[in-house]
């Protein structure tokens, strides 16, 4: 095993006039792991990965790729890059296959072998001499991560991957991306702001806002941390707003019912019972109590919360 | 740096509007060889016919208010006509050499097509978004952006090369193959009358029309690069050779301007011995042509070098 980092943030900022976008980033990534850049949008994700990649000056600090400086030896660092930034934008009126030939001449030892077998892995052999305006989202996509994937990199870049993907493509593009880091020791960086995606995609995740890194954990950690759990009490929909009144006159709070007759609490386990002698007394039909796992999406909004 | 070239190259000829201009230059050679046909008539007694054209010239520098170069211009035919009167030599007969000689208006439209082409290459990445992923290889800004202008200049050379093969071929099948070594009446840069080969002077012309096709591709490049703007850069470079045709005769008449290169873009005045002022050569217009593709590109790649891809 390799101990030295794929990536490595040294307080990289981006600052453009006196408004700092990114504050100083510092996280490592290691090969074989997949790692989620979450934020809302306008946090300043994409900025971070154009500095990743040399597109925009970093301000202040460095980001190393492999051991070498992405602002002082460019070459050597994007060599062991592979990235979609934003959209999967192609030549619409090259081929699928010129399109990467176009980027398979840019890096040695790109054979056309390596061309065929990338665009099998994707799946694209069978249109990949059509030109590239009649590919679907998905299949741009496809074609956007094989020239990623062209010369092998030790480091995958994929920003917002799933946007314009189906549940099937989601689904294959987490699976593939999986294999990419346990089989091939790639580390993949994924930035998103759908988190749901994200935390079944993602071995750590970097929670950034507003240009700063505000948590980076463990996914597993990250959605398991806390001691309230999100309960949810399935009631007679014309109790509810009785239901509703009487909880947070007794200082719990209530999240918005997503079905009526359905509401979302967050409780420490040992508060259940309490809660539901409670309801019952003031005569509200209980149908049902759910202890919920909260997601990521439940995390991100408390955290953004608590920032606030 | 040949395989970055390689692909500019793949990226310019496989547009659709990289052919409708090859076509289109393709049909305009051939049209202006027909008209320069028809226009042409073979004299049936040289001798009469040349002592008209003196009566001509010299009734033409009776007007007063002649502009500078149409009065150079009869000056020039003048001492040609009596230069054949009195030494016997008669003009060759029409051949695909000469006629090559006469369109070298049509360089004109190799730079149009050329500038649109230079002013798309760089700006249409931007609009496509595809520089994002043509910067982020093991290359510099500096191999990208000069191997893309280094193949709008290969693709000018190429329509400059069609322009000579189809002009030639057309000509050919009005006038037969033509004699190679054939020679007819010149000026020299000192205004005398010399002997030159036809053939070699069509090559000097189109050879050295390099130099003006390159430093207006270099413009639309430039401004295409700065400004991130393939329309604002075709726009440009359009007006920029419009005005620049008609700051020839004002050059004439104000001596810095000469140090534009208006005055300097036209090759085939000093094929006919028409400077815009006495003490132009050719030397010194290829020098100031040079000087600005010099400045141009070092703006243009210094702009490139700093700039954010933001968007």
């Amino acid at each position: 095993m390799n101990h030295m980092p794929v990536v490595r943030f040294e307080r990289a900022a981006k600052k453009v006039g006196k408004r700092t976008i990114v504050h100083d980033l510092s996280f490592d990534i290691a090969a074989g792991e997949v790692f989620g850049f979450l934020g809302p949008n306008g946090a300043g994700k994409t900025t971070t990965v154009r500095m990743m990649v040399g597109l925009i000056k970093i301000s202040r600090g460095d980001i190393f790729i492999k051991g070498h400086s992405i602002t002082k030896s460019f070459k050597q660092a994007i060599r062991h890059v592979g990235a979609i930034v934003e959209n999967p934008d192609l030549y619409n009126y090259l081929t699928g296959y010129q399109n990467l030939k176009h980027y398979a001449r840019m890096v040695p030892g790109v054979t056309s072998d390596r061309i065929e077998e990338i665009a099998e892995t994707v799946g694209l052999t069978g249109r990949l001499h059509d030109k590239t305006k009649t590919y679907s989202l998905g299949m741009r996509q496809r074609l956007g991560i094989a020239q990623a994937l062209l010369h092998r990199p030790s480091l995958l870049i994929l920003d917002e991957p799933t946007n314009g993907l189906d549940p099937a493509g989601i689904h294959e593009l987490r699976g593939y991306l999986k294999r990419l880091a346990r089989e091939e020791d790639v580390a993949v960086f994924v930035s998103s702001h759908l988190l749901s995606e994200m935390e079944s995609m993602c071995d750590r995740a970097g929670v950034l806002q507003n240009g700063k890194l505000i948590r980076i954990e463990k996914v597993n950690d990250l959605v398991r941390g806390g001691d309230k759990k999100l309960v949810c009490l399935t009631l007679d929909p014309a109790q509810a707003q009785q239901a509703r009144n009487l909880m947070t006159a007794s200082n719990y709070e209530v999240r918005s019912e997503e079905r009526p007759g359905e509401l979302r609490i967050p409780l420490r386990p040992d508060e259940i019972p309490a809660v539901s002698q409670m309801l019952m007394q003031a005569g509200i039909r209980i149908y049902g109590i759910q202890m919920r796992e909260p997601s990521l999406e439940d995390k991100f909004l408390e955290w953004t919360e608590e920032k606030k | 740096m040949i395989g970055l070239i390689a692909n500019e190259s793949m990226k310019i000829y496989s547009r659709r509007l990289t052919w409708i201009l090859l076509l289109l230059l393709l049909g305009i050679t051939i049209g202006a060889s027909v008209l320069g046909n028809v226009n042409s008539a073979r004299a049936a007694d040289w001798r009469t016919e040349t002592e008209q054209l003196v009566r001509q010239y010299e009734d033409r520098l009776r007007i007063a208010e002649l502009s500078p170069t149409l009065r150079a211009d009869a000056e020039n035919k003048l001492k040609i006509a009596n230069y054949r009167l009195a030494n016997d030599v008669p003009a060759p007969d029409p051949d695909p050499w000469t006629a090559l000689l006469s369109f070298s208006g049509l360089i004109e439209t190799v730079i149009v097509f050329a500038i649109i082409v230079g002013a798309d290459i760089v700006a249409g990445e931007y609009t496509a978004g595809t520089m994002k992923l043509l910067l982020i290889r093991p290359h510099s800004r500096a191999a990208i952006l000069f191997s893309k202008y280094i193949a709008v200049l290969l693709f000018a050379a190429a329509m400059l090369a069609l322009l000579l093969l189809c002009g030639y071929a057309a000509n050919v099948l009005f006038y037969g193959w033509g004699d190679l070594r054939a020679t007819d009446l010149f000026l020299n840069g000192q205004g005398q009358v010399v002997q030159s080969t036809v053939s070699m002077q069509v090559l000097k012309m189109y050879g050295l029309s390099l130099f003006p096709i390159a430093a207006y591709v270099t413009f639309a490049f430039a401004v295409s690069t700065i400004l991130r703007s393939g329309a604002l850069a075709i726009g440009i470079s359009l007006l920029i050779m419009i005005v620049g045709n008609s700051m020839i005769e004002a050059t004439a008449k104000i001596e810095g301007l000469k140090y534009l290169p208006f005055a300097n873009s036209d090759m085939s005045l000093y094929i006919f011995h028409l400077p815009a002022r006495p003490e132009m050569t050719l030397n010194f217009s290829i020098a100031v042509l040079s000087a600005y593709i010099a400045a141009l590109l070092l703006l243009s790649w210094i702009v490139f070098q700093q700039r954010d891809v933001s968007f």
